[in-house]
Order: C-alpha cells, then structure tokens, then sequence
C-alpha cells in the first residue's frame, strides 16, 4: 500500500485478527487461518492478513495486493450479515 | 486444536501489576481454561447495569504452560471506553466477562520452529512476549530476537524480564529502539524502525528468519514492507496490527 | 445477549445540558471519529468531476473549477452518525442539492437517488428528502477545506439522516425508480435511517 496515505484512517485500519471474534461467531471456528482467494486480483492471502476496517458500520475486509473489498460483516441487535462476493473462494484448513 | 470457548465467561482478577506508567498486566482466574497458542487473544465485554455492551480485544501475555489463568496487559488510552476503566476501576476480586482463546493466524510455537524474530512496538510487544515466554517454558534453544520500539524507556514494557533473559539465554537477545527520548548513556537505537535497523536486526538469521510483527498499523506496514524488500518470503511474516496508537 | 454486569461500568455520557438535542441511543463527541470502509482516495483536482444521471432527461457534469464557482451556503447542523456517536453544531460551506438541481430535468420516475463516491461507497436516498435544503454538497468544514480523512475534496451532507447516508468522496447522484440498497443497506441497515426514530437496521 501507499506509505503517503499516512492518515488517520489507514493509522486506523487494522487486520483480519481483530475481527476473529466475529468470525467465530459467524463460521464457528477460527477463519483467521482460512485463505481468501481475491475476486479482483486473484492474489490469496489468509483471513489474519487482510485489511480490516472496523471503525464503520460495520466491517469491511479488503485485499491487501489490491485494496478491493472481499467481504463485509454487519452484526444488528438480531442478525449477523456476511457477505464475500469479492472472494472466490474460502479454503479452510482442515 | 480443540475448539475455543465460544461462550462468555466470567474471569475473577486475581492480580494487578503495573508494568510501566500507562500498563498494567491483569491476572484472570477463568473457570474454563484451555490451552491457547502464543499469540492469541481474548475478547473483553462490559455491560453497564442499563444492558449497554462493549467490546474490545487483548493479546494474552502468559504462555499456554501457565494453567488456568491468563495474562492480559492492557495500555490505558487516555479517552478511551475500556481502558480506563480496567485501570481505574478494577481490582482484585473483580469479574471481567471474557471469551477465548481466538486467532490461530499470529501464533507461534516450539514445534514451529526458528530462528525467530519478533518486532514490536508499543503494546504491540504483549503477544511477543507470550512466544517468549513459551520458549523460555519449553526451555527451547531457537535462536530468538525481539527488536522493540517504544517512546522512553520508561514505556518499555517488560523491560527488566527481557534483560534478564537476555543474559540467562545465550540463545536470545534483546534490541531496543526509543523513539521520543533516551537516557543519558543510552546505547540501543535511537529512532523509528527502518530498513537499515531491521538488517542489522536479522542479519545472522536472513531470509530463514521466521518474523512476527505486531503494533501501530503504521509500524507494522513499514516493517513488513521493508522486510519484503529484504527478501524475507512473505509466507514466513506474520503480522497484527493494532490500530493507531502511535510510537 | 445479557452479560455479567461489569461493578462500576457506566458506559459513554449524556450531559444533561444537550440532551434534548441528542437522538435516542447517542452520546455525544466533541472531537470527530473517523469512520471509513476503506482507504483514503486521492483522486486529483483536476481530475475530479461531479455527475447527475439516472432517470434526468440529459446527465450534467461539473469540473472542480466550474463546481467551486457555483453559490454556496453555511450550514450549521447537528449530525448523528449509527454507530452511536453525535456531533453537535458542525459548520460547514456547501453547494445545496437545490442549486445542483436547477441544471438538470428529473424525470418523473426518478423518485430515489443513488450517491456514488470513489472507493465504490455507495448510499440511497428519496428525492424528496434532499430538496428544499435537506441536502448539499460540501467543500469546507469549520472554515478549511475538507480533509480527505473525512471525505475531502467533497461530501454529501444530510443532517436529518444518519451520517452513513452522508457519502464520503462523492462524485455523483444518479437518479432511479426504486429504492435500491446502497453499501451498508445491503447488508442490514435501515434503507431510510431517521436518527428520531431510531432507524438502524432494516426492520426497525
């Protein structure tokens, strides 16, 4: 990423680790080892490893070769919401 | 590995030790310990008697080898919601709901293998010191380096347990960069983590070294860029990063 | 979801002076969180344009030179953002959504508007809610051009609805016939979002 973009919001961004509470929630197991296959690049990067921004509605997980979004969790008093189209595939670890 | 503890428990503080001025390391008692691997964190809940709910994370300090408790060291933010409140209200005998142990990404262990190198800054050097601290349990002989930046040295959190390591381990050594301001006779590094200062670091370890990066986002994207171009496979980089406390 | 009530945790303020002035659910902020769904864009001045389409019978297109030309307002306004936080007397310079309109015909099946920005952020709003001043486009905040952090070079602003309909780094409206979910409202947040009447999530 550009080290120009020195500002607070990339100061405030942080990774798949600080999500993995969600995750686990969401999927029932440990996903920051789970490798995403990015939609717009097709780089592969684990869950641990992509940029996470959570100072937001909700959280939004971004490649880290190219910044797209590859999934996005909202938590609402009644519902989790998960979406990954920007993610060809999950491959989990056995 | 066995499935974390997915459910909320409540873990009574059985020790409070302050590390620096802004840290403290709480001790919890949790009625459901499992076994976590160095690196990982628990999650914290607060629920205020109206039902209001927060949320934070914090890396365990205390190696897998102590049983039935953890270790969290937390930094007080001066306008944060959580910290403080850990640090001004909390003390021993205190229940502090948790859950955990979470994030199998930033782990090490033995079995892993070496050499290792550790780079942190700020509190980001809690989860590092939990990979030491497991060495140092399973007696293992891994070459190890922790390079660590703070502000003063009076913000450099473990300060005397990594000295004294250092000295007990021939396989360990300790460097330590301030940022802010050194003491008089200082003789670590004296400036913000570059690639001039991370060469040094890893020199007799090269492109084998297995990395572990942890603190400020901005810290932790320069270092990791820097060791890229350093030729350090990136399979063999491991990074958190903590958000924007700065160094 | 009842936790073990945490001895001595209050939680986060409302002082008793503005409380009145606070939606329900809010606290309040002196300073300004940064909220955002990704990294900063940096699009170029000369390189920025602000667009109308959709259902509008010819699409307008504004330059950054031409777009600063055009009359501006100061408002000051209160704004609620969803995830809790209030933010009182927000100064801001702005070109009003009304003055934009004047230079397009909206067709009439044109009854919701999409806000687009850089980054692929996206927001929907009824057409109605952003005429008659509910609605503007702003450049300066507090007297200073508006930080790209905070959505600089231009933002939507609309006060009377949660800050997540306020679009960072717009670049355009596009007019259309039904209220389809923008970013965030497809994933769960209310399509409407009235801080009054506690409008978060879908179903509320």
């Amino acid at each position: 990423m550009n080290m120009d973009d020195a500002d607070m919001n990339t100061a405030l961004m942080v990774d798949g680790n600080a999500v993995a509470g969600q995750l686990l929630d969401v999927f029932g197991r440990d996903m920051t080892m789970a490798v995403a296959r990015c939609a717009g690049c097709a780089s592969e990067a684990e869950m641990g490893a992509l940029m996470a921004f959570t100072h937001s509605p909700g959280v939004v997980l971004r490649c880290p070769s190219c910044e797209a979004a590859i999934a996005r969790i909202v938590e609402t008093p009644t519902a989790i919401y998960i979406e990954a189209r920007g993610a060809t595939f999950l491959r989990l670890p056995r | 590995m066995a499935q974390p503890v997915l459910e909320w428990q409540g873990g009574t503080v059985t020790a409070i030790r302050p590390e620096t001025l802004q840290t403290k390391s709480f001790t919890l008692a949790l009625p459901k310990w499992m076994a976590h691997r160095a690196g990982m964190h628990y999650d914290v809940r607060l629920t205020a008697p109206d039902g209001y709910q927060t949320e934070r994370s914090y890396s365990v300090a205390s190696p897998p080898e102590s049983v039935g408790t953890i270790e969290l060291t937390v930094e007080r933010i001066a306008d944060g919601e959580v910290s403080p409140y850990l640090h001004d209200v909390i003390v021993t005998g205190d229940q502090i709901e948790v859950r955990g142990p979470i994030g199998g990404y930033f782990v090490w262990q033995v079995a892993l293998g070496g050499p290792l190198v550790l780079i942190g800054g700020g509190s980001g050097v809690v989860p590092l010191m939990a990979m030491l601290r497991h060495r140092a349990a399973q007696h293992a002989t891994i070459p190890a380096r922790i390079l660590y930046s703070s502000r003063t040295l009076d913000d450099v959190i473990y300060r005397q347990e990594l000295d004294a390591l250092a000295t007990a381990d021939r396989g360990f050594e300790a460097f330590f960069t301030l940022t802010r301001q050194a003491p008089p006779g200082w003789t670590g590094y004296r400036r913000r983590i570059d690639a001039a200062m991370l060469a040094e670091v890893i020199k007799p370890f090269g492109t084998h070294a297995r990395v572990y990066v942890c603190g400020p986002t901005l810290l932790v994207e320069a270092v990791a860029s820097a060791l890229v171009q350093m030729s350090v496979p990136i399979e063999q980089i491991r990074t958190e990063r903590f958000g924007p406390t700065g160094v | 979801m009842a936790g073990l009530i945490s001895r001595g945790f209050l939680g986060r303020r409302r002082p008793a002076e503005v409380e009145s002035r606070l939606p329900p659910g809010q606290y309040l902020v002196t300073d300004w969180p940064v909220l955002s769904a990704g990294p900063t864009p940096h699009t170029p001045l000369d390189k920025w344009s602000f667009t109308i389409d959709g259902l509008v019978r010819k699409p307008v297109t504004w330059s950054w030179a031409d777009f600063t030309k055009l009359p501006t307002q100061t408002y000051t306004v209160d704004i609620s953002c969803v995830t809790k936080w209030t933010k009182l007397d927000m100064k801001w310079l702005a070109v009003s959504v009304d003055t934009l309109l004047e230079a397009v015909q909206v067709e009439p099946t044109g009854k919701y508007v999409m806000a687009y920005s850089d980054g692929g952020y996206t927001t929907n709003i009824p057409f109605d809610e952003m005429t008659k001043g509910q609605a503007f486009v702003a450049y300066q905040f507090d007297d200073k051009p508006l930080e790209p952090v905070h959505g600089g070079p231009a933002r939507l602003v609309v006060p009377h609805l949660y800050f997540w309909k306020s679009a960072k780094w717009i670049r355009g409206l596009r007019f259309m016939e039904e209220n389809e979910p923008g970013f965030w409202e497809q994933l769960g947040y209310n399509l409407h979002g009235d801080p009054w009447k506690e409008e978060r999530y879908s179903g509320d």
